[in-house]
């Protein structure tokens, strides 16, 4: 217990290494951009002339850089950000949003895509060479390579109200896209009416993650699954005269699984990818959306901590991953 | 035996040399496998496709990619108006800047094939090189370099390349080719490290470095030939990927100015309403399906590959 | 008779073609018999033993022929019964037991598992039989709950052993059970097989590419090549007295530790490819005996002198092979 305790500590410590390099990266790329930096965090507009300079002082753009970098760490860790100048708000509340509409997004979706993903990846392996694995093996490496944008409005003109197949099938299903939940609604609570229209917007940025991502999972479960079928102790399994079902049970499924989490934990960093894709298809207003806004209003104070926090989420999603496996894995215990 | 001396006269070649020799060898193996996979065979088969496409294109497109081909004041509404939907003269309409679609399809191939490989090139160089030093150096240099790569891999690629590109300033090919190349380089490193480590072990690595070997030759003499199956593998895969990469960052808006690509097409047809009702369904719904063949193609022929250099594969 | 295998054929279909691994190979075994079933790599060994307990891969099958265990066609049992003959009439050790065990149980859960299944025993009650077969084969109990990992290559070998006596089975195959280990553990090995095939009453067919192996433990000894069977007869007889050309030549590629310090003379040529097979007899390309019918027609396993069968033109009691016509399809 003590030796896993030990390697937890060191991927912890890794990880704290990692996020102080995103952090510092996101200092240099502030600095790297052309120009004042100052400027840089003020929009171009004539009439903010005067928070150019109330942004030099605040960040300390007159001061020796060094003191500049403990300001900014200062200021990052007290969770003090800056405002958005495009909403007036504070960056970290509307980051804090934000990140939150796309963790229930990338959440279900990913939830979503595991289950099923497992399951037919599972089942091609098993029914290797039949009809089955070809076919959902040929789609999973066509959507695979489908961009998520495309897929994402060729769902949106199909299913959204006033959609072209609506136009001339009448009972053609209509799905709200845009948002994520009805404005007319107003401000959120936590009752019926809003968490349902949650639901229902949900529905289509969810099916079009899940189904760019569900091949990924499928066919990497497929090749791992039958990497270990084709392993000795499987035939010795056989040869002890189990079933298949409880073959894949007992050996195959406790080796497949580790490789797949590891596996799954650096797709990550793609999966957020695509949720940027759906969100802005579908006008779901998350830390993608909000990234693209961002860029297209020169919104600096808001670009340079979504940095942060994209990188940061994606690195304790890894960390949560790696401890899983090493829970799963005895081999790892002892190494 | 007798007396006759034989001088052996050993060949002066460089250690470059002699593993590029080895890993060339390799190749012509692997070709022979190729040849025998079906799904290797399809795949190639719609990359020469594509291919063929993008080398012929000023020979296929009847017109240039940006062409204004309808003169607003003279032009015959919805045959060769803008935003006109499919006809006998422009088979896949006419945008809403006046060009014919079908050429920009044909000339899009040239942009997404050239960023895609590459782009893909540069990963998969600066990955490589990366991998192999990180992987045979070890000790605090692998350390380093792991973490660095941590942090390019955790940063979402879109932002971090939206800020490369922003610093870079317009974008023109090389710009678009570094962006995506310097941004996707930590897959590739991270699959050529493992590698490396697992062939490190591997005894005649032991019984090189009992003989004296240099570190530099080692790497270059056994540890390449042996990872480079691996690392052409996996490039075709970033190329996929990269052309993936492309398509995304010019439906964002960021493309290359005076010609189109794939994505940019798709880029203007949501913007021209080709998915609202009375739209020209096919101006979006093309350029994506060559994409999607385009990858599919790499990707079929990326993964037969995969099974036929990876002998343990094969056995199954 | 425990077993009687005739005219086995079984084939693997393959990206390159269809590979003939065994083409027509019959045997025979009676209880308490140790048998060893020699030659090189990729003769067809390995495959047979896979057949005899239906373990062939996805892309193998068997062909035609039979496999009589206990007076029962084990080619055409249904997949029900097979598994419940697997394990607890026949078993089987598999070589280089590092990837023939579960890398992520212990050795007691994989030891108990055959146990709970063909004896309808609580795993506690399996676990002390566990813990008696681990002291039959000289492993300390105590160490029940560690992982393969954990264990040197003979200490695996020995769990394999004793996994494989779990049930009581009738009859062990042991594929290759001391190839992947060093001399000194190979004797100990071996020695301890032989012991407990004694006192358990064991039959077992010995499966080996090392002459040596089986000069210590079998009594009767076939020995196989390009997919058939060459020679069979009993060890001593055959060693001393090898009747088939390929047989001499295995025999004589032995170094003798008291003999002339010479390098044993090899037989020349490569293995037959098993998807296009020579015409005729298999072993003829190699073969310094060879004369025109070795290459048209293929002897058949006769008997040549009472107690010893061999696949050889040389000797005129030999009889060409027929076509076979049942075909079954099993695997």
């Amino acid at each position: 217990m003590a030796r896993i305790l030990k390697v937890m500590v060191r991927k912890v410590i890794n990880a704290a290494i990692t996020i102080f390099g995103i952090i510092c990266l996101n200092y240099a790329l502030l600095r790297l951009m052309p120009g004042d930096p100052a400027l840089s965090l003020t929009p171009r507009d004539p009439k903010y002339q005067g928070l150019a300079e109330y942004n030099r002082e605040l960040f300390g753009f007159d001061k020796p850089p060094w003191e500049q970098f403990v300001i900014y760490l200062q200021r990052t860790v007290t969770l003090d950000w800056g405002i958005s100048y495009r909403l007036g708000l504070p960056v970290f509340d509307v980051l804090m949003r934000d990140l939150g509409w796309t963790l229930v997004l990338v959440g279900t979706s990913t939830v979503i895509t595991i289950v099923i993903g497992m399951l037919v990846g599972s089942i091609a392996a098993q029914k290797r060479g039949k009809p089955f694995d070809l076919v959902s093996t040929a789609t999973g490496i066509f959507l695979y390579g489908m961009p998520i944008f495309w897929l994402g409005f060729l769902l949106l003109a199909t299913f959204e109200k006033g959609s072209i197949v609506g136009h001339y099938f009448t009972w053609w299903p209509a799905l709200p896209s845009q948002g994520y939940y009805d404005d007319m609604l107003g401000q959120w609570a936590w009752d019926g009416a809003h968490l349902t229209s949650a639901a229902q917007h949900l529905i289509l940025p969810a099916l079009t993650l899940t189904l760019g991502t569900l091949a990924g999972i499928s066919l990497v479960m497929r090749s791992s699954l039958i990497d270990v079928m084709t392993e000795d102790f499987v035939t010795t399994a056989k040869a002890k005269g189990l079933s298949d079902r409880q073959i894949l049970r007992r050996h195959i499924l406790p080796n497949g699984l580790p490789p797949m989490v590891a596996l799954i934990a650096l797709d990550l960093a793609f999966v957020i990818g695509g949720a940027y894709q759906v969100e802005v298809v579908f006008n779901y207003y998350g830390i993608g959306w909000e990234t693209i806004q961002a860029i297209d209003n020169l919104d600096f104070p808001l670009l340079q901590f979504i940095i942060v926090v994209g990188g940061v989420a994606i690195v304790l999603a890894n960390l949560v991953s790696d401890f899983i496996l090493l829970l799963l894995d005895p081999r790892i215990k002892v190494s | 035996m007798g007396a006759t001396e034989v001088v052996v006269r050993p060949r002066v070649v460089s250690p470059f040399q002699a593993s590029l020799r080895v890993a060339l060898r390799r190749m012509q193996v692997v070709w022979v496998g190729i040849r025998h996979s079906r799904t290797a065979m399809v795949g190639l088969a719609i990359l020469v496709l594509f291919i063929g496409m993008a080398v012929f294109a000023p020979w296929l497109a009847p017109y240039g990619p940006i062409d204004r081909v309808a003169d607003t004041s003279n032009c015959v509404p919805n045959i060769s108006c803008p935003l006109s939907p499919p006809s006998a003269q422009h088979p896949l309409g006419i945008s809403e800047e006046g060009s014919d679609i079908y050429s920009q399809v044909i000339w899009g191939s040239q942009i997404s094939l050239i960023v895609g490989i590459f782009s893909a090139m540069v990963a998969s160089v600066l990955g490589t090189a990366v991998g192999l030093v990180s992987g045979y150096m070890g000790g605090w240099v692998d350390e380093v370099m792991m973490r660095f790569n941590d942090v390019v891999l955790s940063v979402p690629w879109l932002v971090l390349m939206i800020i490369v590109a922003a610093r870079i300033g317009t974008i023109d090919l090389l710009g678009l080719i570094l962006v995506i190349g310097l941004t996707g380089w930590s897959i590739t490193a991270r699959v050529i490290r493992a590698q490396v480590l697992s062939v490190k072990e591997r005894l005649f690595v032991e019984r090189a470095r009992m003989i004296g070997s240099s570190r530099s030759h080692i790497l270059l003499r056994h540890i390449f030939p042996n990872a480079f199956p691996l690392i052409f593998a996996n490039t075709i895969l970033t190329v996929a990927v990269s052309i993936l990469s492309e398509a995304v960052l010019a439906f964002l808006g960021l493309s290359i100015y005076n010609t189109v690509s794939w994505g940019k097409v798709i880029n203007q047809a949501i913007g021209g309403g080709a998915l609202v009702i009375g739209g020209n369904v096919w101006w979006v719904i093309v350029p994506g399906l060559c994409l999607v063949f385009l990858v599919f193609g790499f990707y079929l022929f990326g993964f037969a590959l995969d099974e036929i250099l990876n002998p343990r594969l094969r056995r199954r | 008779m425990l077993l009687e295998v005739k005219d086995l054929v079984i084939e693997y279909t393959t990206q390159s073609g269809t590979v003939h691994a065994v083409d027509g190979v019959s045997f025979n075994l009676d209880e308490g018999e140790a048998l060893g079933l020699a030659g090189e790599s990729g003769c067809g060994k390995t495959t047979t033993a896979l057949a005899l307990m239906r373990l062939l891969p996805y892309n193998g099958r068997i062909v035609s022929g039979s496999i009589l265990f206990r007076g029962r066609d084990l080619v055409k049992v249904s997949d029900t019964r097979i598994r419940k003959i697997r394990w607890k009439d026949i078993s089987i050790i598999f070589q280089g037991a590092m990837n023939s065990l579960n890398p992520v149980r212990n050795i007691g859960q994989q030891i108990a598992e055959p146990i709970v299944l063909h004896e309808a025993v609580e795993e506690q009650e399996a676990m002390r039989r566990v813990g008696e077969l681990l002291e039959l084969v000289g492993i300390n109990r105590e160490r029940m709950r560690d992982y393969p990992h954990e264990f040197s290559g003979g200490m695996r070998q020995r769990v394999m052993i004793a996994m494989a006596l779990a049930c009581n089975p009738k009859l062990v195959i042991a594929d290759e059970p001391v190839t992947a280990l060093d001399v000194m553990i190979q004797a100990q090995i071996l020695e301890l097989l032989e012991r407990l095939r004694k006192e358990l009453h064991l039959s077992m067919i010995l499966i080996s590419h090392d002459l040596s192996v089986m000069a210590e433990t079998c009594e009767k000894v076939a020995i196989m090549y390009g997919g058939k069977m060459m020679e069979i007869g009993t060890t001593v007889d055959v060693f001393t007295d090898a009747k088939h050309p390929y047989t001499q030549g295995l025999v004589a590629a032995f170094p003798d530790i008291r003999g002339p310090r010479t390098m044993p003379a090899s037989i020349p040529g490569d293995v037959p490819s098993l998807i296009n097979p020579p015409t005729g007899c298999v072993f003829h390309p190699r073969c310094k005996f060879a004369f025109d019918r070795c290459t048209t027609a293929e002897p058949a396993l006769a008997e040549v002198t009472p107690g010893r069968q061999a696949a050889c033109f040389l000797y005129p009691e030999v009889p060409e092979v027929v076509l076979r016509t049942e075909t079954v399809a099993a695997r």
